[in-house]
């Protein structure tokens, strides 16, 4: 299994086309980044959960910060992005539950978050604070 | 026979260039099959300077009958009411406009600026913009509510920026035959053959509406673009996926969002940074949603959509 991100350089071109059904082997590598980034977040990595991204102010520049980053710079891209392993969910709203599953850039047979900032392998139950139905 | 006079006010000329490349029937089709009489238009007439002044006060006066009055540009009013800002043959043109109005069996507002004032009269709105008979979504406009045209019918609004040729030419023929009578009009005066049903409407995404798959980048083939890029196709009447632009496309085939350009708001959000090309949503969920439904609707549908979501739905199924 791989333990740090700098393994995972070879993971660059996971980024699939969007003309091409996911192969096998995308989906291995997938579900092997899958795995590094539960582990960070299991380990207690400290994600920006809040503010949310509730204004077109703060998608922007959360989308901004993201866009500064590094492809491959998996662990910067879960803190910005505010990750979480299970749904977020609001105390003014209670039919919303902020999850992965639900979010528009979510590929749901892929488990594949397909904001162009993120492009990570993710989960149902996970979420970020860009999250967007 | 039937005379038409089109008249520009603060317009682009963008709903002349759409006029004359109208294929069903195209701009010739009015003159040659169906009976038209253009008797001036910007870029057709023949008319000049003192020549063209007189046109004008002969179908004001009636020396001239004057079938269909079609204005294209919104009605200028500045500077403070006068309309000194577009002067046509020697008058405020605003002048011309409500003189004509009076004078024709039939108004026809063509594009966004004449049927709602559109981009001239979006905030601060400098040249004090506005529709013939709507400014924005408030009744009324330069001619007032009440307005009605020797035939009985409002201003008969053919929005869009620009309007589509065919919805213009197609508007022209059924008067100019005497089918006036047949145009049902919307609550914006908008023919509803036309206008009930929405730019969604034969979309060939819609598959990917209904999976709740979203498009994330411009001119992606696969994906909605109504739940990231801010296509407003669901929520706006227009028939741009029945009637295609050039008899192939429609903004939304070709990966680009549609603006909403024949709704009265357009353009949306006064065209504020980061309002355009983007769905504004709160907390999350879109701003404006599709028309007739409500916010709790749209999420356990979303949450069913996208569980139901069968895989070739995230993928580009339009092989080249």
């Amino acid at each position: 299994m791989v333990q740090t991100l700098e393994d995972l350089d070879y993971l660059e071109n996971c980024r699939m086309s969007d003309n091409e059904p996911i192969t096998p082997e995308q989906a291995s590598e997938d579900e092997t980044l899958r795995l590094t980034l539960r582990d960070y977040l299991q380990s207690g990595l400290k994600t920006e959960v809040e503010p949310r991204a509730y204004t077109s102010e703060q998608v922007n520049e959360i989308i901004n910060r993201l866009q500064s980053l590094d492809e491959t710079d998996y662990r910067n891209k879960l803190i910005i992005a505010g990750f979480t392993l299970t749904p977020y969910k609001t105390d003014d709203d209670d039919d919303v539950e902020q999850a992965c599953e639900t979010c528009m850039y979510y590929l749901v047979h892929r488990r594949f978050c397909e904001l162009p900032e993120l492009m990570l392998p993710v989960d149902d139950e996970w979420s970020c604070r860009l999250w967007r139905i | 026979m039937a005379n038409i006079m089109w008249l520009q006010g603060g317009a682009c000329s963008g709903n002349t260039m759409s006029f004359l490349n109208a294929e069903e029937p195209s701009a010739c089709d009015l003159v040659t099959d169906f009976g038209m009489n253009v008797l001036w238009h910007p870029s057709l007439g023949m008319e000049l300077g003192d020549n063209l002044q007189q046109m004008l006060k002969d179908c004001v006066s009636g020396a001239i009958k004057l079938d269909i009055f079609v204005f294209e540009g919104s009605v200028v009013n500045a500077p403070n009411g006068t309309g000194e800002w577009n002067r046509f043959a020697g008058r405020p043109m605003k002048d011309w406009v409500r003189e004509l109005s009076d004078a024709a069996d039939f108004v026809v507002a063509i594009g966004d600026c004449a049927t709602w004032g559109g981009i001239p009269a979006t905030a601060p709105n400098p040249s004090e913009s506005q529709g013939l008979q709507f400014l924005k979504r408030d009744h009324g406009g330069f001619l007032g509510k009440d307005f009605k045209s020797k035939a009985g019918l409002p201003v008969i609004n053919i929005p869009g920026c620009p309007a589509h040729p065919d919805w213009v030419t197609q508007i022209l023929v059924g008067i100019a035959t005497g089918r006036a009578g047949d145009l049902a009009l919307d609550e914006f005066q908008r023919p509803k053959t036309f206008f009930q049903s929405f730019t969604q409407t034969g979309c060939t995404r819609n598959m990917h509406f209904a999976y709740k798959v979203s498009a994330t980048e411009f001119g992606q083939r696969k994906g909605c673009l109504f739940y990231d890029l801010g296509c407003r196709g669901p929520m706006t009447h227009s028939p741009c996926n029945r009637i295609l632009w050039n008899r192939v496309s429609s903004k939304t085939r070709a990966g680009m969002p549609c603006l909403g350009c024949t709704e009265p708001e357009f353009p949306f959000f006064d065209l504020a940074p980061g309002t355009v090309f983007k769905t504004q949503t709160v907390m999350g969920v879109p701003k404006d949603l599709p028309a007739g439904v409500d916010k709790k609707g749209y999420i356990k549908l979303t949450g069913a959509a996208k569980a139901a979501m069968p895989a070739w739905a995230e993928q580009d199924i339009f092989v080249v």
